[in-house]
Parts: C-alpha cells; sequence; structure tokens
C-alpha cells in the first residue's frame, strides 16, 4: 500500500505555484473588470439618452473631493507598490509600515466618501427617498449610477483594505517573507484594480462639466 | 488483480459524509456535482413533463395559467443555471481534466471545493422560492424588464440564486483556465492536449468574462425592485431593452459555456469507438476558440423583435452567420473522423451519432432563426422553443449521458449492461425526437411558446409531442436505472482501458488511486490520438 | 523549463525601486492636474471634453497598469489577455452604442 504513495508527479496540483496564484489573481481581475464593465455599459446608454440631465446632475458633486480622493487612491497605490519592494529586499518592518500606510489612506479615503454621500442623502438624492422620486427622469438615473458605482467600489475599497491588513499580519508573524511574497504581490494587484476602476469613476461622475 | 489490490481507489482512502462534502479531491467533488446535478437535472425533467401533460389538450388540463408559468420558470433556471451550464464541466470536466493532462488535482483545489459550495446554496436559494416568499418567479427563466420588476412573486430570490451559482461558475472556469496552463504534464505542450481540455480551455474563458455582465445586471433587477428606481421600467425612466442588451451579452456567449464541453466529449469518444485519429486535430481545437470568440458579438439575434434599431438587427444578423463556420468545420472533421475507422458500436457511440444528428437539426434551425427575415415570422414560437432543447438537449444532454456511459467504468471500476444500456438508447432516443421535432412544425404554423393554451388546430403536433415525453422519460428511467444496477454489481474488474481508448485517464487503474495515476503517464509520440504509437498498457 | 518540480524559484523578479514608483506618482499627479483643469477651466471643449477625460484616464490606467502591476516585467502572455479583455468590452459597448445610436 505504500508505494502507492511513491509516485510524484512533476506538476501536482498540490505543489506550490506562485505563478498560479498570480494568474490566477489576474483572471479575478478580469471578471472584476467586467462587473464594472456592466455598469459602465448602463451609464453610457443612459448618458446617450439623457444628456442634458447628466450634465446637470454632475454639477451637484464635489469636484475638490473627488480630486482629494483620487490623490488619495493615487499615493496608496504607490505605497502598496513600495511594500512589495520592501519585502522583496527582505525588510518586513518596512513593508509592514507601508501597507498599513495604505490602510490608513484607504480609512481616509472612505471617511471623504462619507461626508460626500452624507451631504448628497441630507438633500434626499439616495434613491428611494421622497426628493429622489420626484427627480426628472435622466437626473434620477445619475444618482442612482452615482451611488450604485461609488457603492460597489467602497465595498471593494473595505475588502481591499482588510485584505491588505490581513496580508500585514501575516507579514508579521513571519509567513510573508522576501521568498514568499506572492500574498503580498497579489493583494497588490487587487488594489490596483480599485485604483483603476476609480480613474475611470471619477472623470465620469465628476469632469462632465 | 494483484495491482488492484495493493492500491486503494478514491473511493476507499477515507470514509464518511464529511470526508466528502469537504474533500479537496477533485474526484470527489466531480461526484458531488455529478449527484446534486442528476437530483436538479431529474427536478427539471418531472416539471417539463408537468408542462407537456396541461399542454396534451387544448384548455385547461391540469393546472392554471399563473402556476403553468412557474413550472415553466422553474424548469428554465432549474435545467439552465442547476443543470445544463454546470453539468459537463463541472462533473466530467473536474474529475478528467487533471487526470488528462497528468497530473494529480486541479490548480486550486481548495477554490474547487469552495465552487462547489456556492453551488450548492445558490440551488438551495433557488429551490426555496417553491416554499418561501410569494411563489416561485413567474418571468421565464430570462426575468425580462419590466416584468420582472413588477410581479408579485419572488423574483429577487430567484435572480440573487443565479448570482450566487454565477460566481461558482466563474471560480471552475479560473481554475481550469490555471490548471491548463501550470499542469500539464512535462511534454505535454498546448497541441498535445486532448481535445476535452481544449474545450473546457475555451470554455472557461467564456465563464470567466461573460459570467460578470450576468452578474450586475440581475443585481440592478434587485436594486430596481426594492428601491423603486427606474432603471429599466419605461414608466419611470428606464429602458427594457437595456436589460436584454446586457442578458444576452451573458446568455448568448453562455449558449456556448453549454455547447463546447459537449463538442469536447464527442471528441473524445470518436477517436476511441473508430480506433484511429480525430480528422483535423488543430481545426477542431481552434474552431472551439473561434466559436468562444465569435460568440459574443452575437447577442443581438434574440431580440430582432425587441424594437432594437435595424442598423444593429442587420449587424447582429450577419455576425450570427460567422459563428456557423466553426460549428461546421467541427461536424466534418467529426465525420471525416469515422471514415475508414474501426468502428465499435458502443452505447456512447450511439449517444455521440445522436447528438451529430441532433445538434445539426438544432444548428440547421439556429440558421433559420438567425436570419432577419424568417425569424420576425418565428420568433417567440414554438419553433425556437424547438430549436434550442435540440441543441441543449439533443446535443448536449446527449454528450452528458453519452460521456457518462463512456467515463462510468474509469469513475466506478464497473461495467454496466451494454444490452440494456442500447435499448435504453433506442428509446431515449426516439422519445427525444418525437417530443421536440413536432414543435417546430408547431412553431412553423405559428403556436407562440409559453402560453399555456393553444387553438385547437395545434392539437395533433401537442399530443404527440406530449406523448413523445411519456417515451423518453421511460428510456431515460431505464438508462438511469441500468446505470445504478451497473454500480451494485461486486466483484468486477473492468481492467484499466475497457474501451482501448489512448488519452491518459486510460493509463491507470479503474477507479483511479488518490493521486491519479500509480505509475508515470506516458504520452503517446505524435499528438494526443496518435493510436499508431499507442503507450502499452499492462493491468 | 516548465517541469521543474516546485515552482517558487521560477525566474527571478524584477524589483522596483522606490524612486521609480516615486517618479509613477508624480506622472499619474500630474496627469490628474491636467484633466481637472482641462474640466473645471477650459469649459467649451463641449463634447470633446469627455473624449479627452477618458483619454487622459485610459493614459492613467496605462502607467498603473504598467509600472505598479508590474506589466512591463511580466510575462508577454498576460499583456495579451489583458487585451483580449479590452478588445471584449470595446466590442460590447461599440455594439450596444451603434444600436442606440441608430435608434
Amino acid at each position: 500500500m505504500e508505494h502507492a504513495h511513491g509516485l510524484h508527479l512533476p506538476n501536482s496540483g498540490h505543489n506550490r505555484d506562485d505563478e498560479a496564484s498570480k494568474m490566477g489573481m489576474w483572471l479575478f481581475l478580469f471578471t472584476e473588470l467586467l462587473l464594472f464593465g456592466g455598469l459602465f455599459i448602463v451609464y453610457m446608454v443612459y448618458r446617450m439618452l439623457n444628456h442634458e440631465a447628466f450634465l446637470l446632475s454632475s454639477f451637484e458633486l464635489n469636484v475638490w473631493l473627488g480630486t482629494i480622493n483620487t490623490v488619495v487612491l493615487l499615493v496608496s497605490s504607490m505605497t502598496i507598490a513600495m511594500s512589495i519592494t520592501a519585502i522583496q529586499k527582505g525588510n518586513s518592518a518596512q513593508s509592514i509600515r507601508l501597507l498599513m500606510t495604505t490602510v490608513g489612506l484607504s480609512l481616509l479615503f472612505l471617511v471623504i466618501k462619507y461626508f460626500e454621500w452624507s451631504s448628497k442623502i441630507h438633500h434626499g438624492l439616495f434613491p428611494g427617498m421622497d426628493y429622489y422620486n420626484n427627480l426628472p427622469k435622466g437626473e434620477a438615473l445619475f444618482f442612482f449610477l452615482y451611488f450604485m458605482m461609488t457603492g460597489l467600489h467602497a465595498l471593494h475599497i473595505i475588502i481591499g483594505g482588510i485584505l491588505i491588513g490581513v496580508v500585514a499580519y501575516r507579514t508579521k508573524k513571519g509567513e510573508v517573507t522576501s521568498k514568499k511574497y506572492t500574498l503580498t504581490e497579489n493583494a497588490g494587484l487587487y488594489w490596483h484594480l480599485v485604483d483603476l476602476i476609480w480613474i475611470y469613476l471619477f472623470p465620469l461622475f465628476y469632469l462632465i462639466h | 488483480m494483484t495491482a488492484v489490490s495493493t492500491h486503494l481507489n478514491f473511493f476507499q482512502t477515507k470514509k464518511g459524509i464529511f470526508s466528502w462534502i469537504f474533500s479537496v479531491d477533485h474526484k470527489r467533488i466531480a461526484l458531488l456535482y455529478f449527484y446534486s446535478l442528476i437530483t436538479f437535472f431529474l427536478v427539471g425533467v418531472t416539471l417539463g413533463l408537468l408542462m407537456r401533460y396541461e399542454l396534451l389538450n387544448p384548455g385547461k388540463d391540469l393546472v392554471e395559467a399563473k402556476t403553468y408559468n412557474q413550472i415553466f420558470t422553474m424548469h428554465g433556471v432549474i435545467m439552465i443555471f442547476l443543470f445544463i451550464i454546470p453539468s459537463i464541466p463541472a462533473v466530467f470536466g473536474n474529475f478528467f481534466l487533471p487526470i488528462m493532462l497528468g497530473t494529480d488535482d486541479v490548480s486550486f483545489p481548495r477554490l474547487n471545493l469552495l465552487s462547489w459550495w456556492i453551488y450548492v446554496i445558490g440551488a438551495l436559494m433557488a429551490l426555496s422560492t417553491l416554499l418561501f416568499g410569494d411563489g416561485p418567479a413567474d418571468t421565464g427563466w430570462t426575468f425580462y424588464a419590466p416584468y420582472s420588476v413588477k410581479t408579485g412573486t419572488n423574483v429577487t430570490m430567484s435572480v440573487l440564486a443565479a448570482f450566487v451559482i454565477g460566481f461558482s461558475s466563474i471560480l471552475t472556469g479560473l481554475n481550469f483556465i490555471v490548471t491548463i496552463h501550470r499542469l500539464r504534464t512535462p511534454g505535454m505542450t498546448f497541441l498535445k492536449m486532448p481535445l476535452f481540455a481544449w474545450s473546457l480551455y475555451a470554455t472557461s474563458w467564456i465563464q470567466l468574462l461573460a459570467t460578470p455582465i450576468i452578474g450586475i445586471t440581475l443585481l440592478m433587477i434587485v436594486a430596481e425592485r426594492v428601491l423603486g428606481v427606474g432603471l429599466f421600467d419605461p414608466s419611470i425612466g428606464g429602458d427594457p431593452i437595456l436589460y436584454q442588451h446586457l442578458f444576452w451579452i451573458y446568455s448568448h456567449p453562455a449558449v456556448y459555456i453549454m455547447a463546447l464541453p459537449a463538442f469536447g466529449v464527442i471528441s473524445e469518444m470518436l477517436p476511441t469507438f473508430s480506433q484511429r485519429t480525430i480528422f483535423g486535430y488543430k481545426a477542431i481545437a481552434f474552431s472551439s476558440l473561434a466559436i468562444a470568440f465569435v460568440g459574443y458579438f452575437i447577442w443581438g439575434h434574440h431580440m430582432f423583435t425587441s424594437g432594437m434599431s435595424g442598423t444593429a438587427r442587420f449587424v447582429f444578423s450577419m455576425l450570427t452567420f460567422l459563428v456557423a463556420i466553426p460549428t461546421a468545420i467541427k461536424v466534418f472533421n467529426w465525420v471525416a473522423t469515422l471514415y475508414k475507422g474501426s468502428i465499435n458500436v458502443q452505447p456512447p457511440l450511439l449517444y455521440t451519432l445522436a447528438f451529430i444528428f441532433q445538434f445539426m437539426i438544432g444548428g440547421f434551425t439556429g440558421l433559420v432563426l438567425g436570419a432577419l427575415a424568417t425569424d420576425i415570422h418565428l420568433h417567440d414560437t414554438y419553433f425556437v422553443v424547438g430549436h434550442f432543447h435540440y441543441v441543449m438537449f439533443g446535443g448536449t444532454g446527449f454528450a452528458f449521458f453519452g460521456a457518462l456511459h463512456y467515463w462510468y467504468p474509469k469513475i466506478w471500476g464497473k461495467m454496466y449492461n451494454i444490452k440494456v444500456a442500447n435499448v435504453a438508447f433506442v428509446i431515449f432516443f426516439i422519445g427525444f425526437n418525437m417530443l421536440y421535432f413536432p414543435m417546430l412544425i408547431a412553431g412553423l404554423m405559428g403556436m407562440p411558446r409559453r402560453y399555456y393554451d393553444y387553438l385547437p388546430e395545434f392539437h395533433l403536433p401537442n399530443m404527440i409531442s406530449t406523448y413523445g415525453s411519456w417515451v423518453l422519460a421511460v428510456g431515460l428511467i431505464l438508462m438511469l436505472s441500468n446505470l445504478v444496477a451497473g454500480l451494485l454489481k461486486k466483484n468486477q474488474n473492468v481492467g484499466r482501458n475497457p474501451w482501448n481508448g489512448i488519452t491518459l485517464e486510460w493509463q491507470t487503474l479503474s477507479p483511479p488511486p488518490l493521486e491519479n495515476f500509480d505509475r508515470m503517464p506516458e504520452i503517446p509520440l505524435n499528438g494526443p490520438y496518435d493510436f499508431e504509437h499507442k503507450p502499452e498498457i499492462k493491468d | 523549463m516548465k517541469q521543474n518540480k516546485d515552482h517558487s524559484e521560477e525566474g527571478t523578479a524584477h524589483i522596483s525601486s522606490f524612486r521609480d514608483h516615486w517618479s509613477t506618482l508624480v506622472t499619474l499627479l500630474l496627469l490628474t492636474i491636467v484633466t481637472v483643469v482641462i474640466s473645471v477651466f477650459g469649459a467649451n471643449l463641449a463634447a470633446l471634453s469627455v473624449a479627452t477625460a477618458l483619454l487622459i484616464a485610459t493614459v492613467k490606467v496605462i502607467v498603473v497598469a504598467y509600472y505598479f502591476m508590474h506589466l512591463k516585467y511580466e510575462k508577454k502572455i498576460y499583456t495579451w489577455l489583458i487585451l483580449l479583455v479590452v478588445v471584449l468590452f470595446a466590442a460590447f459597448t461599440i455594439l450596444t452604442a451603434l444600436e442606440y445610436y441608430n435608434r
């Protein structure tokens, strides 16, 4: 019976395979892109059909808060890219510091988002509220898409922040090292994707004056 | 026998229910999928028989109109999302892809288990609408707006179920793509992979890239129902045709998620039962990719009568005809494989031949529907119902049961009664054609689909069709009971290679050991179907 | 090369320096300033303003993917696969836009 376990296949699914993990992450990012892609198609169609209303509604959004959030995300993209450099060079402590900076920036993004959303909700612009229900159809669609797309994006920020926190914790425990840092890389890829989507959301909602 | 007794097969390594439902072994996960799929398939068949019974005579036979609407919706949701989309990839893909590539598992075994759990949770959500809330959805499996955002039935839960099951599909596709890229045995290049692996590769890309679109679309239906936003409902500012676009951007490629794995299975069985290399290996391999690619650009042909712009209808109709090319390439190659082969008529080959015959009827009626002018006449008639059942059931369904008969001795290490299997096949085949061919005629006569009643002039085709459904049911019961009877046999030894096949799964024990192979798999010299240099397989 | 028993040691990964990361960030911030300035103060580009904004966004996305996401140093297959996804999504939008544009 023993020699049944003797056969070791060269390419086993149970071997460690960093390249496979990375490829899996990229494929997952593709699905995320298309998930948002569906919403971008809806945005495009309704913008074509309600051109003026979309223009008018976008003036309601605060360009400066949007710009600040863009900068926050870009900086956080850099800090997580740096944390990969740090772990590759074997500097765990620095890597953890950079990861935690990224988490901090993600929280900052969410706080700013919170103030933005609450001022909109204060005006009754959230779907289902009385003021919203009396809006012209095109503007109602704009605000629905605004809440749906930035909301889904914020959800990704939360998930990404938690993921990066886990990576920092595991780096501290010594499970992520200069020889084994795929986890950091994959968290980085995910975080960059969140950034990429924001790069499109920002002009489409805030800058179409 | 000595070789068999010294190795524990994957059934014997661990016992107990938890060693199954938490197993990360791709073979066990495949069987988990198989048992769940077959259960849902039988539920779907029962609902189908109920529908046919209602349509036996004009007027009410059995159920009310609303119940009928709910039955055909459940039939569609179960058959599409719970049976045919996962069918071949999740069962036979999971079981045989790693073995055919000469490896011991998929790239992400735990993710594979997660996919099955997600599938089960989604399935339970779908079935829960039968018991809780305001009754199952009555919208049809397409959930077309604006009806789906207005009806009082439990659409929200059905839609969320489809959303959850989509994740299972995505994760399986992701797993297979990485497995094919990373785990092929040394020496097996892409062009030495079996064609089943190629078809799964193409399928996985569709699962990965098309499913997210339906996910987000279904979420929008939920948002519209819960928040009352005018996304798709025209009375509050939405555009219902946009829903159809988004739905079919996924659901047309999904047709190829259902069909491509069947092509792969057929391409495995034909060489084995002709004992010669497949004709046009590269043509079949690349046409799978071509079908997957072109399939993304033709969704509009489901919407010719929706009020879509004329230009778009013209463009989509033209593009639709493109997909006929790679499909025809496959059919010609399959038929050419039989030419001058040493044909061995066994149950799997019978299913293969029936597949080719029925799939061609499905394909040709598809061209009729893809042509803009004829589609205006035939849209939403029984012609469409006949067409897609010929493709989905006559094609993929028959390929599924063919594959079951083909790999049965490898999976369970036992053999069913061949004669009974042949008889069951004949009854099944006759029943199938009796059931669906009259639908094509009724459709040409103008009978609309989805109605629970019809005019008296459609009585004859409906009667034949309902009788056919009973013949089909008899064939199905005979087939399945024969397979179950085979499992109950004791002390059988079918050997490693009962069909004299050539792909790697036939080199290992039946059933395979936990690690899949008891000795290093050997790949044939010139490609996967090189019967002239077939590695010798000793028991 | 793929036949190694353990894939963990495959190739040596490129290590980007902190300096590289800083310059990438500066590029991205400059592009952000340009797009905001065009939108808020430039005005009067009418329909072009959306096109410009999307063009700048696309440049930013390419910079992020190429440097932060290490595409520059990855195997070529990743670039091809991303292009495939982009082509598909472009086809979805173009075919849909074609329909609505000709209503």
